[in-house]
């Protein structure tokens, strides 16, 4: 390693309102070295991550870009030396099309002074193809997948030709072939002098793919080392201060009867000729690459979507769900994926978030009972673990973890027997997730049938009794939880298997 | 309203600066009554006067009662336009099915029924049409105002029914009886915003509207009620014009108040995307445009420039919002 750092920031400390969020942290990064910022929600990243990309300023300590020491004072000057940041939110202008968002603020004009767009689009091309991403770049991005727009993201850092780049939660909603490409353009960066900070809760991801390391835990350093002398039980020690396992859950009790029982269900585009079944106590999974239609087929089940054929069995009786309510009716829950867009409502606070569903249970006479409310949710509190000291500010103040137990709360609430979750732990720091997990099981237990969806295979590697794999809106293998792995699933959902029924 | 506990955001001790922001955030709006109402006081010792101060209730009473169905509209994320028009129109059919009638029962109920009517007209077609409001209300409003002049002949319709006048004529105590509707249908809506399910699933959708659907919360049938809603309250409006004089105008009844409610309502600080505002912030929102409008009379402004101060004020008051 070189004696100067590309960036070095010494002794940084902040605080906001009063309230430390980051004490004497001091991090550096060399030259051609990808480096991993770890901890849990809350623990700093972000408000670090901040002031080196200039939107904050520190209260006291330095930055130091190649020894020389500079006032980061704005977002610009932080562009002007080389530093871009890829934000876990997409900023993504869904009305332009896919090279003007790329080139959105630097268009490259002719000489005449018009925007030149055969070069734009011939070098978002180019850079979209490094990533294996084949689009025409004149494609509105409104049209795209979510994981498109994320690997737009982050091509639109690499057009401004970046000493740093940061990279936050970059993987969120990519399939894993596409974070496999990713991973090799950001060797091929590293190669070329280019310094990447990156920030993720997926610890395999960052084993794969980092130098270094640097563990945050409520804003202090708690350790930087390299990454090969430290195993992944170690770090996430020490990111929540305790052990964690990875181990699979061990299932021991009995199933019910049936739950759920789905035949023949197909939307046209979206998917086709799905069968599947839930007992009781039963957790089933599905999971897929983006694409796959498990989302869609899911909110169509719970009445979102309506154009479907096929028939809904809930308990032995067909139910024809054309709406959320009926669904409700029946006695389905849904936690969606992406939480911000479809979960929660930001503008209302954490007690009202639970209740929504359920206004019936807090009502005398038509009004609505704040006391009984209150009590409500303090029972969910204790018995989910929310840490939120007032629940009457509004939820978007609290973490990803906590805000997901609060909508968990709102399907108990209105005493769901079918539980379905859609990436229930996107965004979400190790412990918390492990609580949710942990959860998740004590309903199953309870006898409720619960669905996971997820991108993530060993998500539901940990957790399922059942695994459908789709691909391109078909189911194409079901295999029993303990009986498969990784790479089995990968080639049924990358398509490279098929086979009408697969059970072990 | 909730009081928000500023435990949650600040330590032990929130500097003075922190708790002013605060305070400047959730009653920025009673704060600028405050100090409009303190500088009348002083500009013009008239304005003190109890008979001016009764006499402003009573002159923002009928915009007033728009106004708070326009903040049920705007915090679920819609507007209405057609206030204005829908109030010629209910007025108009009021008169003339009081004047067949003889009964001012029958008056009142049609103009109730065809407000509501038009409300549940624009609730259709912004819910199920999924047009949107602006669009939406837009028609309505240039529709209702046609039916109007055509029913009243471009002209204006008296009422022949003794006794139609007292309703907006009459005091109860120093009160006039507008004044007093006014107060109870802002309890009323207060009432259904914050203590029953409708006024909560208002919020939510207004906030998050998928969101809302996804918690398996009828959005379309909420939104066809606050048009509703908005609807009837313009039904109310229209009884309290029509009985202030007898008569309503077909062509000039009830011009530009969707501008004024409007403006109250963003005045009194509720959002314009929806999900956030308060009923009493819309109260006071009203009482400031009021003040003004006082204020220059009392000066002898020219009306012609009445125009140019509210505007000010409107666009002041959202630079302020825009700051948190």
């Amino acid at each position: 390693m070189t004696s100067q750092p590309f960036v070095a920031m010494n002794q940084i400390d902040k605080s906001f309102n009063g309230v430390p969020v980051l004490k004497k942290v001091t991090l550096e990064v060399e030259k051609g070295e990808i480096h991993a910022l770890l901890g849990e929600n809350g623990a700093g990243k972000s408000t670090l991550m901040n002031i080196l990309g200039g939107v904050h300023q520190p209260d006291s300590g330095e930055i130091c870009i190649e020894g020389k020491q500079v006032n980061m004072a704005n977002p610009h000057i932080s562009q002007a030396h080389g530093i871009s940041f890829i934000h876990q939110e997409l900023n993504m202008v869904g009305d332009l099309k896919v090279y003007e968002n790329m080139f959105l603020g630097s268009e490259i004009r002719n000489k005449a002074g018009f925007l030149n767009v055969e070069e734009m689009c011939r070098q978002t091309r180019e850079i979209l193809a490094e990533l294996g991403v084949f689009l025409n770049p004149k494609e509105y991005v409104r049209n795209l997948a979510t994981s498109y727009k994320q690997l737009i993201e982050i091509s639109k850092a690499l057009l401004h030709k970046s000493q740093l780049i940061i990279m936050d939660e970059p993987t969120t909603s990519l399939a894993e072939h596409e974070v496999g490409r990713l991973f090799e353009l950001m060797r091929n960066l590293k190669k070329s002098g280019v310094s990447i900070i990156y920030i993720s809760h997926k610890l395999k991801e960052i084993q794969a793919i980092c130098d270094r390391y640097t563990v945050l835990r409520d804003g202090q350093l708690v350790k930087t080392d390299d990454m090969q002398s430290g195993n992944l039980e170690e770090i996430t020690k020490l990111m929540v201060g305790k052990a964690i396992s990875q181990e699979r859950f061990v299932h021991e009790h009995e199933f019910g009867e049936l739950a759920l029982e789905v035949e023949r269900l197909s939307s046209p585009g979206l998917f086709k000729e799905i069968d599947f079944t839930v007992r009781k106590g039963q957790i089933v999974g599905f999971t897929g690459l983006a694409g796959d239609g498990r989302t869609e087929l899911f909110e169509s089940l719970f009445g979102y979507r309506k154009k479907y054929t096929g028939t809904i069995k809930v308990k032995g009786k067909a139910m024809k769900i054309t709406h959320p309510r009926t669904a409700l009716q029946a006695g389905m829950g849904y936690v969606p994926k992406d939480r911000k867009e479809n979960a929660i409502i930001k503008d209302l606070s954490v007690v009202h978030n639970m209740s929504l569903s359920s206004m019936g249970n807090f009502e005398r006479l038509g009004f609505i009972q704040d006391k009984r409310e209150l009590e409500k949710f303090s029972s969910y509190k204790k018995a989910l673990n929310i840490k939120v000291a007032n629940p009457r500010i509004t939820i978007d103040k609290l973490s990803g973890g906590n805000q997901q137990k609060v909508i968990i709360a709102k399907w108990l609430e209105a005493d769901t027997d079918i539980l379905i979750f859609d990436n229930p732990t996107q965004g979400i720091d190790v412990g918390a997730k492990q609580e949710i997990y942990q959860e998740i099981l004590e309903l199953a237990k309870l006898g409720k049938a619960i669905i996971i969806l997820s991108s993530e295979a060993p998500e539901v590697l940990r957790i399922c009794h059942v695994i459908n794999v789709m691909y391109h809106g078909e189911i194409t293998a079901r295999f029993m939880g303990d009986e498969t792995d990784e790479e089995e699933i990968m080639h049924y959902a990358t398509g490279a298997k098929r086979e009408g029924e697969h059970i072990g | 309203m909730d009081n928000i506990n500023t435990k949650e955001y600040s330590p032990e001790s929130p500097s003075m600066k922190s708790r002013l922001s605060w305070l400047w955030s959730e009653y920025s709006v009673i704060i600028a009554f405050i100090i409009i109402f303190i500088a009348a006081s002083v500009m013009n010792p008239r304005f003190l006067d109890i008979n001016n101060q009764l006499n402003i209730l009573m002159q923002v009473s009928i915009i007033g009662i728009i106004a708070l169905g326009m903040t049920v509209v705007m915090l679920s994320g819609g507007i209405d336009l057609s206030v204005g028009s829908v109030l010629a129109l209910a007025g108009v059919i009021s008169v003339l099915a009081l004047n067949a009638s003889g009964s001012i029962l029958i008056g009142v109920f049609t103009a109730l029924l065809i407000g509501a009517f038009a409300g549940f007209l624009n609730g259709l077609m912004v819910a199920k049409g999924r047009i949107a409001s602006f669009i939406a209300t837009l028609g309505m409003m240039a529709a209702a105002r046609s039916i109007a002049l055509y029913i009243a002949e471009g002209g204006s319709v008296s009422g022949e029914v003794s006794g139609f006048t007292a309703i907006a004529n009459n005091n109860v105590w120093i009160f006039d009886l507008p004044v007093l509707i006014f107060f109870a249908m802002a309890v009323l809506i207060y009432i259904v915003m914050h203590k029953t399910r409708f006024g909560r699933y208002v919020y939510a959708l207004g906030s998050n509207e998928k969101a809302a659907m996804l918690s398996a919360i009828r959005v379309d049938r909420i939104k066809i009620g606050v048009y509703t809603l908005i609807g009837t309250l313009v039904g109310v409006a229209a009884v309290i014009e029509t009985s202030r004089l007898n008569s309503i105008s077909s062509s000039s009844s009830g011009a530009q108040y969707e501008l004024d409610a409007i403006a109250a309502v963003i005045i009194g600080g509720t959002r314009m995307t929806g999900g956030r505002g308060k009923i009493i912030g819309t109260i006071f929102g009203i009482l400031i445009l009021g003040i003004l409008n006082n204020m220059m009379n009392l000066m002898n402004v020219s009306p012609h420039l009445q125009g140019f101060v509210k505007g000010l004020i409107i666009i002041i008051a959202v630079v302020f919002q825009k700051r948190e």
